[in-house]
């Protein structure tokens, strides 16, 4: 489909995309626009936005077909680096996870990690795990989204990858217990992925988050 | 030397550089470090004109670094205070880069992107830290251009060298491009430049490719953190700042979001004796004197340990 004959409302502007409102039929709809980046040289910026956009779309329903819940892929506009998506009505964690009764938010929390580790189960790796990329919908479920790093892997490293970053991104952007955080999404993890799989994706992030420059040999 | 307005009254420097084809024996810059000591300090003393300059602190990198060349500093600072009776801070080299950086470009709190041989990443300051926000998983931007001007025997500083010689080209060889969220990896990059040369590429073509890859990468990393914390500033910190592409790519990042940009100038954006004197002075405001029986080396020492209360600066 060709997403530029759409009528869109600008609706938010990530770091590497545009996203648009729109209807498809009876559905509300969101398309996301990878822009050009003038930082980049045409070459690669082509080459980077065109491979996202098709991962993207591929993981999506990859994703959907296992049990994860993201949003449903409607068409794909390669020349446009277009996907129009079903739009999910919710707030992004980062913004409202903080704001959530400690019993909602240890609930959310721990079904974040059970998101994860179904992803995971299905062989499949988000590349960009951070509370920014996961909406909260309006019935409490987590939705993720921004699949354009993600790949077909059973690596631990990725696995690891992937937890390491949404730990970051706990500690770094919430004011909450990344402690306590971080137990609840492991439990979550371990209770959809088996603690067999889970353990060894925990011991590779623990690796993967103590090798940034100069950390003491403890 | 630096006065208590961060203004720089001297700033002597003497870099050990490896022949071309080797890189850093620890020993050899320590033994570097050993000669020129003397001379250093007296030049940095001795000021500009006739008026001696007299020190009022006496501060000194305590990490990280390597080891041997940590503890020539950390001697030769323990001595001077010692004789002059002054008191004496230590620095974390990282902070010391920023610090400088800051107070020469007027930033008060910014994304801070701080690109040297020791560190390549992104930090935000909450309450009396820096955080990574984002950083390499493996080796620097300056490991990158160093240990790939070693291997294709271009002459050191390898950052120069590259980015001379990837002025001559316009061509864009396929090379791996690593960012996972906001984190970055250059070593697979390295490996397949270097396999790029050896299999008959041109060496200009390959730093050109090299370039345009790794400063993509972190410029990609650097927006993903800017749009993340809505920060109104972006500085630029360490050796790798140098480079006018990376300043070019970073600043357009900076202004695409409506932040403001502010790269160190080259001539500090070096390792320097200014940077510690800077860092040491906001330190010793903030309560940092250490006794001599204190005063130790951290080669190892992240940089989100460090306590830093003087940031956002007012």
């Amino acid at each position: 489909m060709d997403t530029t004959q759409l009528d869109m409302q600008p609706f938010h502007r990530g770091a590497e995309a545009d996203l648009f409102l729109t209807k498809i039929g009876p559905w509300k709809a969101v398309v996301k626009r990878r822009v050009r980046k003038k930082y980049r040289i045409p070459q690669l910026d082509q080459r980077i936005r065109s491979g996202r956009t098709i991962r993207e779309a591929n993981a999506l329903s990859d994703a959907k077909r296992a049990g994860v819940r993201a949003p449903s892929v409607l068409s794909v506009d390669i020349e446009d680096f277009a996907i129009a998506m079903s739009f999910v009505d919710g707030e992004i964690a980062r913004s409202c996870l903080d704001q959530l009764p400690r019993r909602e938010q240890s609930r959310v929390l721990y079904a974040i990690g059970q998101q994860v580790g179904a992803l995971h189960e299905a062989g499949l790796v988000h590349g960009d795990m951070t509370t920014s990329n996961i909406i909260i919908s309006r019935n409490g479920l987590p939705f993720m989204l921004d699949f354009g790093m993600s790949s077909h892997s059973s690596d631990p490293e990725d696995r690891g990858t992937d937890l390491h970053l949404l730990q970051r991104s706990i500690s770094t952007s919430h004011a909450l217990d990344s402690r306590r955080s971080e137990k609840l999404i492991r439990e979550g993890y371990s209770r959809e992925f088996g603690d067999r799989q889970a353990s060894i994706s925990f011991l590779r992030q623990r690796e993967i988050a103590r090798r940034g420059r100069y950390f003491a040999i403890r | 030397m630096v006065d208590t307005h961060g203004t720089i009254l001297t700033n002597v420097n003497s870099t050990y550089s490896p022949p071309v084809g080797i890189g850093i024996h620890p020993r050899k810059a320590a033994e570097h470090h050993v000669e020129v000591a003397g001379q250093v300090v007296q030049q940095a003393l001795s000021g500009s004109g006739d008026k001696k300059l007299v020190p009022d602190i006496i501060s000194y990198s305590a990490g990280p670094g390597l080891g041997p060349c940590l503890r020539i500093g950390a001697t030769l600072a323990r001595a001077v205070a010692t004789y002059l009776s002054l008191p004496l801070v230590q620095v974390h080299h990282g902070v010391g880069h920023l610090d400088l950086a800051m107070a020469s470009t007027k930033a008060r709190d910014p994304l801070a992107v701080l690109v040297s041989g020791g560190h390549t990443a992104i930090l935000v300051h909450v309450g009396r830290k820096w955080l990574f926000y984002g950083e390499t998983q493996d080796i620097t931007l300056g490991n990158l251009l160093d240990m790939f001007a070693r291997e294709t025997k271009l002459p050191a500083p390898g950052g120069r060298s590259v980015e001379s010689e990837a002025a001559k080209s316009k061509r864009l060889l396929p090379l791996p491009y690593t960012v996972k969220g906001n984190d970055v990896s250059f070593s697979g990059l390295l490996t397949a430049s270097i396999k790029l040369v050896k299999t008959g590429n041109p060496v200009s073509d390959v730093c050109y490719s090299m370039q345009e890859v790794a400063f993509s990468m972190l410029a990609e990393a650097v927006e993903r953190s800017l749009v993340q914390t809505q920060k109104r500033e972006v500085l630029l910190a360490g050796g790798v700042a140098a480079n006018s592409r990376l300043k070019v790519m970073i600043s357009e990042v900076a202004k695409d979001h409506g932040a403001s940009f502010h790269p160190v100038p080259i001539s500090l954006s070096g390792d320097c004796g200014a940077q510690i004197a800077c860092s040491g002075q906001l330190a010793y405001s903030y309560g940092g004197e250490i006794s001599i029986s204190e005063s130790i080396v951290v080669p190892r020492w992240r940089l989100d340990e460090v306590d830093v209360p003087w940031i956002p600066l007012s």
